[in-house]
């Protein structure tokens, strides 16, 4: 710029001396020479004001002002931009993946219920391998989709699972095939004179809150775990109320799920009128939200309905299926991470379940007449509760990358069931008729690394914990487990 | 029992970590960057899962960011930590969706 300027203005001085001359004499020069002069000056002149505009308030630079080395070097990266876009956009769904090994070492000291009498304690170990590949997409920007299908199997594949069924599908370790664990849709209609959510698939109702503590990661699941731990198809229509309580992330939930579906197809495409058993269907309502002046906390509020559960024999060693009842659960979780800025993650979850036996049965392992929490031919109502809390503390030491220490209590009474055999446990912890203690410590070793080592030690009081077919007994068993396992996240 | 009381407090005192009193990432991303990254504000709104971990942590190494925040380094790097933790690739919560 500056040396446009500087050859402009010797030109014009050579010009006008050229004209003037020094002391006002003339100088003659050929016109030729004198046209070149303007037209150069012309040039020069349309250059300056070309790179003014260039500089213009708007500050925006103009390609033609670019020096040609630069603007080629724009041109490249906007193509690349382009190819990268491009590839982007057709990347319809993100990937990610977890993977996790885990050691379990038990020790279970028996009673009659637990592998008959005799066998008073069994030591044992067991190993799995835990394969997830998670999917996302932004459909569009009301439309998402969440994916994950799931390999657990146990290493050698040579471990029999009881209490099999599609809420643990993809939780329960087995061989290496791929299960679907979740797979849904999170559709926020526009222009509903209510901000309304509709998710639709099989939902993400396993691993709920307080899971995350334990799992090292963040909310994993709808619903807290102590109520509902397991894999589910349905529909859940969410009403967000955040404006019209002010109250952060809060809305009211109306869930839908099918627990069990009586599909007669050798008889016809459609559910047979004439079917054995009604379908097994679960009706639940949540309210939850950020407790005010809370931040980084969790209230829920909880209640369902299983109607027509179906009971099936063979859980019992017995045999037969029937409509056994409805059992109903009610349900209260609170929860807040890093109170105070302590470092300190507490939870407190409490449930309350009720039967209403229909009075059908199947048949036990010793051919009695079994039904919803009953054993005999009473129909009796039965209630049951349970408590789960804990907390979790994170080490604030940096060089061994803050670790974190967790401890976990849950009580449950002689009645007490819900939908958690989904569990992330090789043991259903949250169903015990007794007491579970749990200790963990985590140590991440990167951001997509950590380890875990726990020891869980319970103690049933009581029979049939996790299972909602016949009448309860006392019980000394125990259980004592010491594990560790590795997981990577990316 | 009162002095009981008392011990039992100035212990639990001594066991918040002194990293309470500083201030945490996510309320120096509310206030400092969300004083012009709001709707209607000076710049637009910013979410940290707009880029990757990484994408987060060059960008501010290479000072791409245009306008002086005023912050001091520590402060910065309690954002860039917090951007980085909630960025596109970082775990991210699953539940049905509550709509606002």
């Amino acid at each position: 710029m500056k040396k446009i300027l500087l050859t402009a203005g010797a030109l014009l001085a050579w010009t006008s001396c050229a004209v003037a001359g020094a002391g006002g004499q003339t100088v003659a020069i050929p016109v030729e020479d004198y046209k070149a002069i303007l037209e150069r000056l012309d040039t020069l002149q349309k250059r300056v004001d070309q790179m003014e505009r260039a500089e213009s308030p708007s500050g925006k630079a103009t390609a033609a002002a670019m020096p040609s080395k630069l603007a080629k070097d724009v041109e490249t990266i906007y193509d690349t931009l382009d190819k990268v876009e491009t590839k982007t956009l057709k990347d319809r769904i993100n990937l990610g993946a977890e993977l996790r090994t885990r050691a379990d070492f038990f020790k279970l000291k028996n009673d009659a219920n637990f592998g008959g009498a005799g066998s008073v304690e069994h030591n044992d170990n067991h190993w799995t391998n835990r394969f997830r590949l998670n999917l996302d997409s932004e459909i569009r920007k009301n439309l998402l989709f969440t994916g994950r299908i799931t390999a657990y199997k146990n290493f050698a594949n040579s471990d029999n699972n009881a209490f099999a069924n599609d809420s643990n599908a993809a939780h329960l370790p087995g061989d290496s095939g791929l299960k679907l664990d979740r797979a849904y849709v999170d559709w926020t209609p526009e222009g509903m004179p209510i901000p309304l959510a509709l998710t639709f698939g099989r939902q993400p109702v396993s691993e709920g809150p307080p899971s995350e503590l334990k799992e090292n990661r963040l909310r994993q699941s709808t619903y807290p775990s102590l109520l509902f731990d397991g894999e589910a198809d349905g529909v859940v229509a969410t009403i967000g109320l955040e404006r019209y309580l002010g109250w952060k992330n809060s809305g009211i939930r109306f869930a839908w799920h099918k627990a069990y579906q009586d599909t007669n197809t050798s008889v016809s495409y459609m559910d047979n009128a004439g079917g054995m058993y009604d379908d097994t269907n679960i009706y639940a309502m949540f309210f939850e939200t950020e407790i005010p002046g809370v931040r980084d906390s969790l209230l829920v509020l909880s209640a369902l309905q299983a109607a027509d559960l179906v009971g099936d024999g063979t859980y019992v060693g017995g045999t037969g299926k029937a409509d056994i009842g409805d059992m109903t659960l009610y349900g209260l979780h609170v929860q807040a991470n890093n109170v105070v800025d302590s470092g300190f993650d507490l939870f407190f979850s409490s449930g309350l379940n009720k039967t209403d036996p229909s009075g059908n049965t199947v048949t036990d392992a010793y051919g009695r007449p079994t039904g919803l929490m009953n054993t005999g031919a009473n129909t009796d109502e039965h209630s049951g509760w349970a408590i789960h809390t804990g907390l979790r503390y994170n080490i604030p030491y940096k060089p061994w990358n803050n670790p974190k220490v967790g401890f976990e209590y849950n009580h449950g009474s002689d009645n007490w069931f819900s939908f958690t055999w989904g569990s992330a446990e090789l043991y259903n912890k949250l169903a015990t008729r007794g007491d579970a203690y749990d200790f963990y410590y985590i140590q991440p070793f990167n951001e997509n690394l950590f380890g875990r080592l726990g020891y869980t030690h319970i103690d049933y009081n009581y029979t049939n914990s996790g299972m909602h077919l016949g009448d309860f007994g006392d019980s000394i068993a125990e259980l004592d487990n010491l594990y560790f396992l590795l997981d990577v996240r990316f | 029992m009162q002095k009981r009381i008392v011990t039992m407090l100035t212990a639990m005192s001594l066991m918040l970590p002194t990293a309470a009193l500083a201030a945490s990432g996510d309320a120096l991303f509310l206030q400092s960057c969300g004083a012009c990254h709001k709707k209607g504000g000076k710049a637009a709104i910013v979410n940290p899962a707009d880029k990757a971990g990484s994408v987060w942590e060059k960008y501010f190494a290479r000072g791409r960011h245009s306008v002086d925040m005023g912050m001091s380094d520590a402060d910065l790097q309690a954002v860039v930590k917090y951007l980085v933790k909630h960025a596109a690739d970082s775990d991210q919560p699953a539940a049905a969706v509550i709509p606002k």
